[in-house]
């Protein structure tokens, strides 16, 4: 009598990978939390450029655009931290205990699963401030590109967007790792505040040769000026590089010893 | 099925778990669970059930001891292993924004399955579990009944050899449950099947073997019958049909015989206590003749109180009873 054939389904060992990835991106997209950052960053954003285009045109005075756009920058990086931390400890955090289980019951090992988030809220994060603050930038230029006394420098205005970018990415790999780790969202969310406002606060008490978060982000006013130190721009990314695979190294190792 | 015939499904040795050195979920755990096997795992709240399933499916990691499955030790990174293994939790969660067709695409995928391969099986798993009018629906918006058939589908989904559910009737309505014993009767005879729950009436019907675990504890481990010759079958309730006058005559004879202990009416039905020196069964014919000699119908007969629930519960009163003696004595098994 003839065997029955036998079907042998190939399994794609990078596809839970893709699965967690792709349905990470779509509900952060959908949260409320990144929602609100974006339409805060959005209303800010237009109300400091319609603001700069009104004292222009009707008051014929004229702001640095360098010094407005340092500004704004700043208010977005400080407004976005705490919605950022959110959005980076809840990555993991958040499904512990509940639709974790349904996930991780599967054939995706913790590995993976953690890779998959990580990258998630890095890519939604990083590229939701980089559209954003190129969208501020773009719109300035353009709208005072035929101003003789406009000092925003494109060269520059990449420059920023790099450096802040890299320090987002370091906040979110450290965040995705807290909240793999910790024992709750809210105690991840909680310690994670604390320590990246409290060592800004201290921080910002220790003398110049030392970097403040404050007066790095007074000089972004330069940078967008296109003064700028290649080499630093270069060590911040290096050093955001590091610190964010350090935070995955830990994260990986952790999690994957963790009861879920 | 498992590859070899022999090759144990799952096998624990010692498996204990402790969570940050406050609660002791799960003490010392040893368990074989053959292929083919139906286990319901029993306990009251807090037993360790669900602990002892996690342990097994590699979400939690054990203090002391371990959990095979398919010969290959768990743990939280055996994704390979988890291919063959169907999980239902207690209260299924789903991801936000979900529609049963996304849902076990992305259950699909997480196996790694090719697209080829998990999109038409989605669809045969959505029509089987009865979900096709509403395929393209919010899962939030789902039933207690609807949201359990999806949560089975997304077990089946990889065609599993094992399959764990953990109380997989829990909240159902009579219909949903029926339903569920059916599968789980037709999927057994294919596959391996741990199931929890509390409802000893669902593992008297479905399953052949049965586990007991007791405020961490294996207590018993064996078969269902095992489990059920353990009580004394002696008790019966009879609903007669016939004249009130020959009932009673009947019942008059039938406490006139000496192994009779207890022979109560109450309108038309009987309930009859047996000694325990001479065989039930002789019993019971002599009662029938006594029933039939009176020209007395018998509608039904059945043994009083469900034989798993009483056979668990002296099993639980016991081992709360041997005090100390539990350091001692070894798992009741067959």
């Amino acid at each position: 009598m003839d065997q029955p054939a036998v079907v042998t389904v190939r399994f794609n060992k990078f596809l839970p990978y893709w699965a967690v990835l792709q349905t990470d991106l779509r509900q952060t997209l959908r949260s409320w939390v990144y929602r609100l950052w974006v339409f805060m960053t959005v209303v800010a954003a237009a109300g400091f450029l319609l603001y700069r285009v009104g004292v222009h045109k009707e008051a014929g005075i004229f702001h640095s655009a360098a010094g407005q756009c340092g500004d704004l920058f700043r208010i977005m990086v400080v407004g976005s931290l705490a919605v950022v931390v959110v959005l980076a400890v809840s990555a993991v955090g958040a499904e512990r205990g509940t639709v974790a289980d349904s996930v991780l019951s599967r054939g995706i090992s913790r590995h993976q699963y953690f890779l998959a988030k990580w990258h998630a809220r890095l890519a939604v994060v990083v590229a939701t401030f980089a559209a954003l603050a190129t969208a501020v930038l773009v719109a300035s230029y353009l709208l005072f590109k035929s101003d003789a006394e406009s000092d925003l420098s494109l060269g520059g205005g990449l420059a920023a967007v790099v450096a802040v970018s890299a320090v987002l990415a370091a906040i979110v790999s450290w965040g995705v790792t807290v909240g793999a780790l910790a024992n709750g969202t809210v105690l991840g969310i909680t310690v994670f505040w604390l320590v990246l406002y409290g060592a800004g606060f201290l921080l910002s008490l220790l003398p110049e040769p030392y970097p403040s978060p404050d007066r790095e982000l007074a000089r972004l006013k330069f940078v967008l000026m296109g003064h700028y130190n290649g080499g630093l721009l270069t060590n911040l990314v290096l050093g955001s590089v590091v610190l964010s695979g350090l935070a995955a190294a830990v994260g990986v190792l952790g999690f994957g010893k963790r009861d879920v | 099925m498992a590859d070899d015939a022999s090759e144990l499904v799952v096998e624990t040795q010692h498996l204990t778990k402790i969570y940050q050195n406050r609660q002791i979920a799960l003490n010392d755990v040893t368990l074989t669970i053959e292929p083919g096997s139906v286990l319901g795992l029993l306990g009251p709240n807090g037993a360790g059930k669900t602990t002892f399933l996690r342990l097994v499916l590699g979400l939690h990691r054990p203090t002391a001891g371990w959990a095979k499955v398919f010969g290959r030790v768990m743990s939280p990174n055996a994704a390979d292993v988890r291919r063959r293994v169907g999980y239902i939790p207690t209260n299924p969660q789903f991801p936000k924004g979900m529609t049963p067709i996304s849902y076990l695409d992305y259950i699909a995928r997480l196996f790694g399955l090719p697209a080829d391969v998990r999109k038409p099986k989605l669809a045969t798993l959505i029509r089987a579990v009865d979900l096709l009018p509403h395929s393209g629906d919010p899962i939030v918006h789902f039933t207690p009944g609807m949201t359990a058939r999806l949560a089975v589908a997304a077990s089946l989904i990889n065609e599993p050899d094992l399959l764990i559910w953990d109380e997989p009737t829990h909240g159902l309505d009579i219909e949903a449950r029926r339903s569920m014993l059916e599968l789980i009767k037709t999927l057994a005879a294919e596959k391996t099947l741990i199931l929890s729950s509390h409802n000893l009436t669902d593992v008297d019907e479905v399953c052949n073997h049965a586990a007991v675990l007791n405020k961490g504890q294996l207590i018993f481990s064996g078969t269902l019958q095992d489990l059920k010759g353990r009580i004394k079958k002696n008790h019966y309730e009879l609903d007669l049909d016939g004249e009130q006058k020959a009932i009673t005559k009947a019942v008059a004879a039938l406490r006139g015989l000496a192994d009779f202990k207890q022979v109560l009416l109450r309108q038309r039905r009987l309930e009859v206590k047996l000694g325990d020196d001479t065989p039930n069964s002789a019993l019971l014919a002599q009662l029938f003749q006594v029933l039939n000699d009176n020209k007395v119908s018998l509608i039904t007969v059945r043994s009083v109180g469900m034989q798993t629930e009483q056979a668990y519960l002296d099993l639980v009163e016991r081992e709360e009873n041997r005090g100390f003696a539990r350091l001692y004595k070894d798992v009741e098994a067959a």
